[in-house]
């Protein structure tokens, strides 16, 4: 195998030789150069044609492209085939042309004397112009200027023809004729008189002179081996420089893109490296990213400590601290926290030790992030001081960062410290303050693949506000517009945030559609596909719960809730802990939904969690109280619920947290204030957007309603507008109700209704709604069991 | 020399006899060389019914029985130890193998005690040198043991001390490569030989029951020696005894440097096959030529049709005989019949380096490098490849490498002498040269590179030495002579100069001429001669011009002018492409070989720029003299050429205006 050089290199030279000599017809001259220009640059073909998307499909492609033109002489047919030449016979092709060229070169000496002659094809220094005592304008016809790419790629060929080896060189030839031969079907078509000997000049004369045919065949045998007799070619040429594109091409795209190489990419790119002796320490790299992403932590493991034992010695110590923080990544995915937690900081300690600012940097911002996730493996750090609280650490980072120019991690830290403001409660002006400027970052770095990470924080921000719809619209640009350059695993988060969104609104099939559309190839990576699984199950779950399917739901459940906690991103956690806790309360095991979420806020207490979390299982609490028939006693809770997410500008919580503050006036007997308080609240809560909540209220107003309809004097007007407004309101808790399909509580509302119009004398809308109800409980029970 | 059935079958159990034999002393080329020779003998008739024959014994012999019964009863006891010594040898472990039959205490007795042994009987000399030995040996006397068993462990001690020899050299051309490592074996192995031999020689110088192998040893490390008369009495005496040792024969052919050593030679050896083959084969090593050879090739051939090494042989001779074209087809057509063989390839790739047959030149190349890229041959005809490329570096450290496979191989010192002339490293070309001369004092090649690399230097005396060397190598050489003629002109030697030229042209008319070669006069049969090198030619003129011999100068400028138009002097010249000059010496290092080549290859030269100066003397010489019609002619020609056309242009006005005062022209 070469360092540089294959026989579809020869083929390029000989395309841009064409191309020089004018014998590409203006037609083609784009096509042509657009052409060789993808091969020789490792750009991708959407930079050049910007009009296409990357989809994830295309991403691909380019390698797909080089494999297959290192393979086969095809892809220049394909490409020259379609194409009349300028001059010569008609019907000629530029593919016979290009042919001819590549016949011409008939013997290893004409191979030398090709190398030789493409220098004509470049620009003559000055010095030998003077020399020749010409002037630039002089010299006739096309001719490539030495630094462009083709120049470029024109003296590189010739460098590394010269220090080939002359067995090496003789390979490359052996390579180039076998490359060849497929065509040599077509150049007999166009001049028969070509024999069979025809690919090498000197075996073909001396069949025509002296030599016999036997004689002939031993020599061709000896010298080109079986290659030209047997169809099944051996070996492919293939270069290192082609095999080092590919590796590098690929670990870049698992890292931008964070998915794994398809499946028959991979398998070409396995029979490539059969071949090559030389296999670059490179590959150990990709195979560790590739059992890392596919799970498989022994291997990652394995392939990682080869991978630095290789490269260790030709780039010294300098880069043990990537190592040591791979190790660390690869650890805290594997679960293995502490381990993680120790390898980081000895990153650290190297990093400061190298003055490796970039790799230190890193490490401390992975810590942050990795203290947010884990706070009590952190918290001994902490109190030692060595790093710092959280915010002396980002506000250490935000000015390394902007000293040392990198941008993604200034970006990033201020991000970090916009989450941290949000998760302490504190000023969302502040916080937006932070978001605008990592937003003003972004745009004017030209920072794309941390739009991700920016949308995503916009899209909490608005969710927290309570304005889910500027929420969706975020989650729209970003699927639309920023899905070309940003990893697959923000990819997965927003759909799947989406996703909840569409489940908080009923719209089950579509939330799943939506999630199960997500990228085949992609899925493949062990994490992303974890966190699939787990909204998939999620989102079921809801619906299962719902339908008061809770058979089903105790299924899903158990398989959700046997991965360990500290395998699961803490808001998955959260969410599946809270629907168990739904999943309870549905059963009816008061006692068991309350301990969990004793069990919870206990688990909460220790650390700097986000307070949202907190306020939302202080409401949980409150709700069990009210299930238990004992609101009063989870009042301190509701009220502390709303002021702490009053504080926090946690609008959705706040209006959850009047819905329960309601529930205990109206226990109390204070309906009048309760139905104040919601109808104050209600108007913003559906801006929301999410029935569930909702419904709740209207059904608590509805409460309220018939409270202050049971103080109004019998059949005064009072309490029939109250037991009318009770009426309006359970008719959209339960159209809310139906949205989201829950049986249990559209029956309940069904039979509110019913026993309202009982109160109101309406015996026949009574009866209706009995009849309602009792063909209501039937299709629930048909989807309970489905 | 047509030999009959036979004779035939006689000279094939010969052959068969000495493959088994070579290969039972481990000496693989000449076993490889028998056995080639063996297969090269046409299957005859009377082969047939000998197969069928119920009583032959169809078991080939892979063992050869002694026909001296008393070396037989030691070969017979010996058997196993042989058996295992021959297997340490065929493994390469060569002090292990000699350690079998003379383990280093025995052989350290028999050397050390040599110094106070004035040649006493054998008898005695065991018992006196008895108390002196160390212990464990017991005695300094030889061991008794069966001459093959002796050879066997003396070779193998020979070929250890070549190994390690091998092995304690420095890099090529190095620093520390001075080519002075010597075989530290020789000296042990030559007492042990000598103490043999001593003890065999009867009073009249006969020795009784050799069978030839330890002569061709002895031989062998008296040649390492650098005795070489006592060397080649030694070989002689062997192939005496046993013809059909090839090896033998080859160390006779690198001790003979000239022809008249050989012919010395000749009578002191056996007249049989392998010595006519000998013959032939020293003569092209002589690089001698002509019909009487070629008749004895083809005699030979007649016998082995098919063989590979006569073949080459026949390429050879066409070689040296300037026949380039014949040589290289005859190389081709070897190459076909024998594709997996690569000796001598080198000298086919020298060949096609001459004719530029650059793809072939390639394919030979590509095709050695698949065979076996670590053989010199192999180095040589890639290295000679680049050069033909002009990638000067790269085909020196192809040859490099040649040396460092081989370090005795010749032409690959010669080449790289070249390329170190084109690389303008005159220091370690000379360097290279001379390994080449030290290994080959026959090698003209090496010879004239070294001249002309002193040359370069400026330093003519030197140069004239080694030119001469060269000319006498090879005296129907022109080049040669024309290269000694250039020295001594240069030196100011101007007689001496002018008879080494006239030397040079009469040698380019004894290639042309065939080999009767008249030795009248040049001058006094230049019309016949035909074509004559127009260089030489202005070259004897300017030097006569200098010497004031304006007749003889005016002679030579005209011939000179003359080879213009070769065609008209000599018009059944039979010049045609057939006859390419030889060109082995440095490539394209004088910008003349080129031109000149491509001048003969035309029937007349055309105009050059020696015959268009030799034009412009005569003119002058012609307007001196008053000529002014033939001035203005000349002058007028020389317009038309392109070479000094201002002087010409000046030269013809002058003459017309001479010619105009004196009335012969009209006023314009």
């Amino acid at each position: 195998m070469g360092r540089f050089l294959t026989p579809a290199k020869i083929g390029l030279l000989a395309l841009v030789e064409l191309y020089v000599d004018e014998l590409v017809p203006t037609s083609a001259i784009i096509p042509v150069l657009s052409f060789i220009t993808s091969s020789l640059l490792d750009r991708e073909p959407t930079v050049l044609a910007p009009s296409c998307s990357s989809s994830p499909q295309s991403r691909w492609t380019n390698a797909e492209r080089r494999v297959s033109l290192v393979t086969s002489i095809n892809d220049f047919e394909s490409l020259l085939a379609a194409y009349p030449v300028v001059v010569g016979l008609p019907g000629r092709k530029l593919w016979d042309i290009f042919l001819e060229k590549l016949w011409d070169v008939n013997s290893l000496h004409q191979l030398h004397d090709f190398f030789d002659r493409q220098s004509h094809n470049l620009v003559m220094p000055s010095e030998q112009l003077r020399r020749l005592g010409l002037t630039e304008a002089e010299l006739q016809g096309i001719r490539i200027s030495r630094n462009s790419p083709f120049g470029t790629f024109i003296r590189r060929c010739q460098l590394e023809f010269t220090r080939l080896r002359f067995e090496d060189s003789v390979e490359l030839w052996k390579d180039f004729v076998s490359y060849r031969q497929p065509t040599l079907g077509h150049r007999q078509r166009r001049s028969p008189s070509m024999g069979r000997m025809s690919f090498d000049y000197v075996l073909d004369a001396g069949e025509q002179a002296d030599w016999d045919v036997e004689a002939v065949n031993v020599l061709a045998s000896i010298t080109y081996g079986d290659s030209l007799t047997s169809n099944s070619s051996s070996s492919l040429p293939v270069s290192t420089d082609d095999v080092e594109f590919l590796l590098e091409f690929q670990i870049d795209k698992m890292q931008t893109h964070g998915n794994r190489v398809p499946l028959d990419v991979r398998v070409r790119f396995q029979r490539l490296l059969q071949d090559s002796r030389v296999i670059p320490t490179l590959s150990h790299y990709l195979s560790f990213l590739d059992a890392w992403k596919s799970g498989d932590h022994p291997t990652a493991f394995d392939y990682l400590h080869r991978y630095f034992d290789y490269t260790m010695q030709s780039r010294e110590r300098l880069y043990y601290q990537y190592a040591l923080m791979n190790l660390a990544i690869i650890q805290a995915d594997f679960g293995s926290h502490k381990d993680a937690l120790e390898t980081m900081l000895e990153t650290v300690s190297t990093a400061r030790e190298n003055q490796d600012m970039p790799c230190l940097n890193f490490a401390l911002n992975w810590l942050f992030q990795f203290g947010r996730a884990h706070p009590r493996l952190i918290r001994d750090l902490e109190s030692d001081s060595l790093l710092g609280s959280g915010k002396e650490s980002l506000a250490y980072l935000r000015a390394k960062a902007k000293e040392t120019g990198m941008w993604p991690l200034w970006s990033s830290v201020l991000l970090s410290e916009a989450k941290l403001g949000f998760c302490d409660g504190e000023s969302v002006a502040s916080c937006v303050e932070m978001l605008v400027r990592s937003s003003q970052l972004i745009v004017t770095r030209n920072l794309k693949n941390l739009y991700g990470a920016q949308l995503t924080m916009a899209m909490a921000l608005w969710e927290r506000l309570g304005l889910a719809h500027l929420s969706a619209v975020e989650s729209e640009i970003f699927l639309r517009c920023h899905i070309g350059h940003t990893s697959f695993d923000d990819e997965l988060k927003v759909t799947a945030r989406v996703a909840m969104h569409l489940t908080e609104r009923g719209k089950y099939d579509q939330a799943l559609k939506m999630v199960e559309a997500l990228d085949e190839n992609a899925l493949r990576s062990w994490k992303a596909s974890q966190y699939w699984y787990k909204y998939r199950g999620i989102i079921k779950l809801t619906r299962d719960l719902r339908h008061d399917n809770l058979d089903a739901a105790e299924q899903l459940m158990s398989q959700l809730l046997q991965s360990k906690q500290d395998d699961m991103e803490p808001d998955v956690a959260f969410v599946i802990n809270s629907l168990h806790v739904d999943y309870l309360m549905r059963r009816g095991d008061l006692q068991a939904a309350f301990s969990k979420v004793e069990d919870m806020l206990d688990a909460l207490d220790d650390g700097k969690r986000d307070i949202a979390l907190y306020v939302h299982l202080m409401l949980l609490k409150a709700q069990l109280f009210d299930k238990a028939g004992r609101p009063q006693r989870g009042f301190t809770l509701a009220m502390r619920a709303a002021s702490t997410a009053w504080r926090a500008r946690l609008i959705p919580t706040l209006w959850q947290a009047s819905g329960a503050l309601a529930s205990i006036l109206s226990s109390l007997g204070e309906f009048d204030a309760a139905a104040q308080l919601l109808t104050a609240v209600l108007p913003r809560s559906l801006e929301y957007e999410s029935a569930a909540m909702s419904g709740q209220l209207y059904s608590h107003l509805a409460d309220a309603n018939m409270g202050l309809a049971g103080k109004a004097p019998p059949n005064s007007a009072r309490r029939t507008e109250h037991l009318t407004r009770a009426a309006s309101a359970v008719e959209k808790a339960f159209d809310s109700y139906s949205a989201i399909e829950d049986t249990k509580k559209q029956c309940e509302m069904m039979a509110k209704k019913a026993t309202i119009m009982k109160v109101a004398g309406d015996k026949a809308l009574a009866a209706d709604y009995a009849a309602a109800y009792v063909s209501l409980r039937k299709s629930a029970a048909a989807l309970a069991t489905c | 020399m047509s030999l009959n059935e036979h004779d035939l079958s006689q000279l094939r159990a010969a052959l068969q006899d000495a493959v088994v034999k070579c290969s039972e002393r481990c000496l693989y080329q000449s076993a490889k060389w028998a056995a080639e020779l063996l297969d090269a003998i046409p299957a005859t008739s009377h082969d047939a019914p000998q197969l069928n024959d119920p009583g032959a014994d169809h078991m080939p012999a892979v063992f050869s029985p002694n026909p001296d019964p008393d070396e037989a009863r030691l070969e017979a006891q010996e058997f196993s130890k042989y058996l295992l010594a021959k297997s340490f040898f065929d493994c390469r472990e060569f002090d292990r193998c000699a350690a079998v039959f003379l383990p280093d205490s025995i052989l350290s007795g028999i050397i050390e005690p040599n110094q106070d042994a004035p040649g006493g009987t054998p008898n005695n000399k065991g018992n006196t040198k008895a108390g002196t030995v160390p212990l464990g040996a017991p005695s300094s006397s030889l061991p008794v043991m069966s001459q093959k068993s002796l050879f066997l462990a003396l070779y193998a001690k020979f070929m250890s001390g070549e190994k390690r020899k091998d092995e304690d050299s420095e890099m090529i051309m190095g620093p520390q490569d001075l080519g002075t490592v010597v075989n530290k074996q020789l000296l042990p192995v030559s007492r042990v030989l000598n103490r043999w031999f001593e003890e065999r020689t009867t009073e009249d110088g006969e020795v009784v029951g050799s069978q030839g192998w330890l002569e061709y040893l002895y031989g062998m490390v008296l040649a390492k020696e650098k005795n070489e008369e006592k060397a080649m009495d030694y070989f002689i005496r062997s192939v005496h005894v046993f013809p059909m040792n090839w090896g033998c024969w080859l160390e006779m052919t690198s001790l003979i440097s000239r022809i008249e050593d050989l012919n010395r030679i000749s009578r002191h050896l056996p007249q049989n096959i392998v010595s006519y083959i000998f013959h032939v084969h020293t003569s092209l090593e002589l690089h001698q030529q002509g019909p009487g050879l070629a008749n004895s090739l083809d005699q030979l051939l007649g016998i082995f049709p098919s063989s590979s090494f006569l073949l080459t042989c026949n390429a050879l001779l066409s070689y040296h005989a300037k026949d380039l074209v014949a040589a290289e087809q005859l190389f081709s057509r070897l190459l076909s019949l024998h594709p997996h063989r690569l000796d001598s390839l080198d000298h086919y790739s020298n060949i096609l380096y001459v004719m530029e047959y650059r793809p072939k030149l390639a394919f030979l190349a590509h095709l050695c490098s698949t065979i076996d890229k670590f053989r010199p041959e192999s180095c040589i005809v890639i290295g000679n490849y680049y050069s033909l490329l002009s990638m000067h570096e790269k085909a020196v450290q192809y040859f490099r490498r040649a040396l460092t496979l081989d370090r005795t191989c010749l032409s690959a010192w010669t080449l790289m002498g070249h390329e170190f002339v084109e690389l303008k490293n005159t220091h370690a070309a000379i360097e290279s040269y001379r390994r080449a001369v030290d290994v080959n004092r026959r090698d003209y090649r090496a010879w004239y590179g070294l001249g002309q690399t002193y040359e370069v230097l400026e330093m003519h005396t030197y140069s004239l030495w080694y030119y001469k060397k060269a000319a006498g190598l090879r005296p129907w050489d022109a080049k040669m002579w024309v290269a000694v003629g250039s020295c001594l002109q240069r030196m100011g030697r101007n007689q001496e100069a002018i008879k080494a030229l006239k030397r040079a042209l009469l040698a380019d008319a004894y290639y042309e001429g065939g080999d009767s070669f008249d030795s009248g006069d040049i001058l006094g049969n230049r019309g016949p001669t035909g074509h004559m090198d127009p260089e030489v030619l202005f070259q004897i003129a300017t030097m006569y011009n200098d010497l004031g011999n304006l007749g003889e100068a005016k002679a030579y400028m005209e011939l000179c002018v003359a080879q213009e138009e070769g065609d008209l002097v000599d018009p059944s010249g039979g010049l045609g492409g057939s006859v390419a000059v030889h060109k082995d010496s440095p490539a394209g290092s004088d910008d003349g070989n080129g031109e000149e080549r491509e001048r003969t290859m035309r029937e007349g030269t055309g105009v050059t720029a020696s015959t268009s100066r030799a034009r412009m003397w005569l003119a002058r010489y012609a307007m001196d003299s008053g000529d002014y019609a033939t001035a203005n002619r000349l002058a007028t020609e020389l317009t038309q050429d392109g070479f000094d056309v201002e002087e010409a242009k000046a030269l013809v006005r002058e003459a017309r205006s001479r010619m105009h005062e004196e009335g012969q022209l009209p006023s314009p």
